[in-house]
């Protein structure tokens, strides 16, 4: 018998990056990067440990953002022209490190593995998304909704109609990917406001997840801390992070991904290479970035020792079993405490595994196998199997939170970004006001384009990344330029709605450049 | 939280980028608009035209050019977003605990408005920040439990607010104060509640009872702080310390910072620094449908017959046969290079 659940949560989110107009954009190599690194490895891992009958529990957001981008046509013909363009790049490696065994045997793996990228994306016809949903319905992994283009929801609560407007447009976009209702939803950044759980019941959600202090910091106090769920007033159950189990795939200092046999990040061919020889695989314009092919391991000194896939496996599996050993530890102690089952939760985000951390998806699929074969303590679980089996717990409302930077809305809310809100809400004023005025009359044609590509452009701005991105303070152009673009055009929009003077053939351009969420209905924003 | 990860990897990169893409989309705004224009003047007579020459095209486009066509091509985008919405609004956003932030607009009318019914006063009055406590309350503009002014600069428009307790309900006036001691209300704010900054002293139900040490236990858990939490005020002070401090608030942030971190730290300790490395580039010709092989591994030609192999070389002696087969195979050539390299 076990003595308490493990819930491993992934975050995936990248916010919506895609410009037909521009043969190369530096900034669509965050989706490429992601699927190369983070998303088809776990693919490759989940099928791995399907096929080998080991029967495991994850819990995933996929963003409806991301999910635009990865079933958009341009851009999975783009990745194809960049996986192919590492390829070409990984055989010349092999060439070139010849007389260089130590590296060869690399070059060799990253040919195999860009390979192996390639065949796992054309198996599901370039959109692997419909990966995620085969697992899920195989019922491996619960895949949660997010909010339709990750605004951040505190800041929002002065203009409900968007809360509302970004919950319904995620969930039903959520209803035709995955051809059922979406039962949890992980907030943009954790980010919670009191009484928002009733705009998550209106929209059919049953749970959410806050950081640790949401719950803890709740009223009145949580009897059982972060580790069990708590309901909000509205119904809507409520699971607290762990931060114990976080703080050791998280942390910079102790986390396992600091660890000496890890491949180093900062140590590319795109930046290492005779600048003539890289040119071709790097930006047209002659800027340095990153290829995903590291010869090094982090090593711990200025002298960086070539990476050892043979190391970095028997670590990731130490740091498996190490990571098991403690939620065991924990749960019994918690189980002492409780006289209940304790529940924790684990979230991180996606591209913690293999993007930053590149060994992170073998980590948890030998996780995953351990928990299988090697304990009987605890046992995996997704928030709705948990929820059907213990259906009763406390009524607490949870505190206002983030898992951001200090934990409330700083981040999205300092000296550089505080300036976007008054836009921002202006233009939510404005969307309410069209979606009242012809919520009746629900008009055809061009009009009803405008009103809803209205209802795209105020969702683009709302994207907590731009925020995000201004609160750095470093490099912030691309932000300001996509919050100022997409507040621009909804303000125009809704300036030709009102003066009954719409530019077709503008709308027509704007359509095709923010072309996500095809099936939209401005309404919803009210 | 990854994008921040990647964007720094790019700083420069995209900085560069942006400058450059910004001159370069501007340039070629300009000439879409004007060809966008040409082909709504005159469709037919530019099909035509295009046939017969490019002089044409220019002679038909300045005959059929009017003012009132130019007057339906599209508005130009706005390049920037406006300073305000002409209008009288204050919202009040929550940042932390103790922390608010709010911003606001006014009219030339509304102070034209007062100045009708309090005299020129108006324009010399001290322009403050009026936060009230509303917690548990409905709010009438009388009924809070206290209120404190922040004097605030006469042509700000917004303003990050210290709160006095966390865990409260809070509504904010833009407000005048005449020299008389009157305080008019010029605009009222929505209300916001900031979150508690600890646990909540609500117990809730006798069934609901929570023994103190099993709280204070789990609540030290919940923050990682294992089985040796201390209980107390002390685990309370450490557990915000570490908190809000971002240790433990922000791990996202925290792992993300690192390789920054380290390297201000190398930026510290002056690090010069020089990397050298070698690389060889063995390059030739033969026939095109010759086989080649270097170092006995078969390689690809260009279709013309070239070939150019690229290898990083290492400390050592070299020796890289290359043997060329003629499609026939009756002819055959081998040359050898021989390369040393050496480090001192």
């Amino acid at each position: 018998m076990n003595k308490g659940y493990l819930c491993i949560v992934l975050h995936s989110h990248l916010p919506f990056v895609r410009h037909p107009e521009h043969e190369n954009f530096l900034e669509e190599d965050w989706l490429f990067e992601a699927i190369t690194e983070t998303y088809i490895p776990l693919i490759d891992a989940f099928e791995k440990l399907m096929h080998d009958k080991v029967d495991f529990r994850v819990t995933m957001s996929l963003t409806p953002t991301l999910i635009s981008m990865l079933s958009d046509p341009l851009l999975e013909n783009r990745y194809r022209k960049h996986i192919n363009r590492l390829i070409e790049l990984a055989h010349k490696e092999v060439e070139r490190t010849r007389w260089q065994p130590e590296f060869q045997h690399l070059a060799v793996t990253y040919l195999n593995n860009f390979c192996r990228s390639r065949e796992i994306f054309e198996r599901y016809h370039g959109n692997i998304v419909l990966a995620f949903k085969a697992f899920q319905d195989a019922g491996k992994i619960e895949v949660v909704t997010c909010a339709a283009t990750h605004g951040f929801f505190p800041l929002m609560d002065t203009h409900r109609d968007s809360v509302r407007a970004q919950l319904r447009v995620a969930v039903s976009h959520y209803e035709s990917v995955f051809g059922r209702k979406p039962q949890g939803i992980w907030l943009p950044e954790c980010g919670y406001y009191p009484g928002q759980d009733e705009l998550l019941r209106e929209a059919g959600i049953k749970f959410f997840f806050t950081d640790a202090h949401g719950v803890l910091h709740g009223t009145p106090r949580p009897k059982y801390g972060v580790f069990a769920p708590v309901y909000c007033k509205s119904g809507v159950a409520c699971f607290g992070r762990d931060l114990e189990s976080s703080k050791q795939v998280w942390s910079s200092v102790e986390g396992y991904p600091g660890d000496h046999c890890y491949r180093e990040f900062y140590r590319d061919i795109g930046f290492d290479l005779d600048f003539e020889y890289i040119k071709p695989y790097i930006h047209p314009d002659g800027i340095r970035i990153n290829t995903g092919i590291k010869y090094f391991r982090i090593t711990g000194s200025d002298e960086k020792q070539p990476y050892s896939p043979a190391l970095a496996r028997e670590k990731t599996a130490e740091h498996a079993g190490n990571f098991m050993f403690n939620r065991e530890r924990q749960v019994e102690y918690l189980y002492g405490l409780m006289h209940k089952k304790p529940l924790i939760i684990s979230p991180y985000d996606t591209e913690l595994l293999g993007h930053w951390w590149y060994e992170g998806p073998m980590w948890l699929e030998y996780l995953f196998r351990k928990i299988h074969f090697d304990q009987k303590t605890i046992r995996l679980i997704t928030p709705s199997e948990y929820l059907a089996e213990n259906p009763r717990n406390q009524v607490v409302t949870p505190s206002m939170s983030s898992w951001g930077w200090k934990g409330y809305s700083e981040m999205w809310l300092q000296g550089p970004n505080d300036w976007i809100y008054r836009h921002l809400h202006k233009a939510s004023e404005r969307m309410s006001e069209l979606a009242r005025s012809y919520s009746e009359t629900h008009p055809n044609g061009v009009l009803r384009r405008a009103l809803n590509q209205a209802l795209r452009e105020l969702l683009l701005a709302q994207s907590s990344d731009w925020a995000f991105i201004l609160g750095t303070g470093t490099h912030t152009s691309y932000a300001v330029k996509r919050t100022k673009e997409h507040i621009l055009r909804f303000s125009r929009l809704y300036e030709d709605i009102r003066s009954n003077a719409i530019d077709e053939s503008w709308l027509a351009d704007i359509e095709s450049k923010d072309n996500l969420f095809p099936e939209i209905d401005y309404r919803v924003h009210q | 939280m990854a994008i921040l990860r990647k964007i720094k990897n790019k700083i420069k990169a995209i900085k560069d980028r942006a400058t450059k893409v910004k001159r370069g989309r501007s340039a070629v705004k300009r000439v879409t608009e004007t060809k966008s224009r040409k082909k709504e003047l005159l469709p037919e007579s530019r099909f035509k035209n295009e046939i017969l020459g490019a002089r044409e095209v220019a002679v038909g486009t300045t005959k059929f050019s009017t003012p009132e066509i130019i007057k339906s091509s599209p508005r130009p985008m706005p390049q920037d977003l406006p300073g305000g919405y002409n209008e009288n609004k204050i919202v009040l956003l929550v940042r932390d605990p103790w922390w608010m932030y709010t911003y606001w607009e006014t009219t030339g009318e509304l102070f034209e408005k007062l100045r009708h019914e309090y005299g020129d006063v108006v324009y010399h009055a001290k322009k403050v920040l009026r936060v009230y406590d509303v917690s548990h309350i409905k709010f009438n503009g009388r009924n809070a439990h206290s209120y404190y002014d922040i004097e605030i600069h006469p042509a700000a428009t917004n303003w990050y607010i210290n709160a006095q307790a966390a865990g409260r309900s809070w509504c904010v006036d833009l407000g005048l104060i005449l020299a008389d001691g009157r305080f008019i209300t010029l605009l009222r704010s929505n209300v916001v509640l900031t979150p508690l900054d600890g646990p909540s002293l609500v117990t809730g139900e006798e069934e609901w009872m929570i023994p103190e040490e099993m709280f204070a236990r789990l609540y030290g858990m919940g923050f990682g702080l294992g089985q040796s939490s201390p209980i107390g005020k002390a685990w309370q002070e450490r557990v915000k310390r570490e908190l809000f401090s971002g240790i433990l608030a922000s791990p996202g942030m925290a792992s993300m910072a690192s390789p920054t971190g380290a390297k201000k730290q190398l930026a510290k300790e002056r690090k010069f620094w020089l990397i050298v490395n070698t690389e060889l580039i063995v390059y030739g010709a033969t026939e095109p449908d010759a086989k080649v092989k270097v170092q006995g591994k078969a390689i690809k030609l260009r279709p013309d017959g070239t070939f150019t192999l690229r290898f990083a070389l290492p400390d050592g002696k070299q020796v890289i046969p290359v043997e060329a087969n003629s499609a026939d195979d009756i002819d055959y050539r081998v040359i050898t290079p021989i390369v040393t390299r050496e480090t001192k």
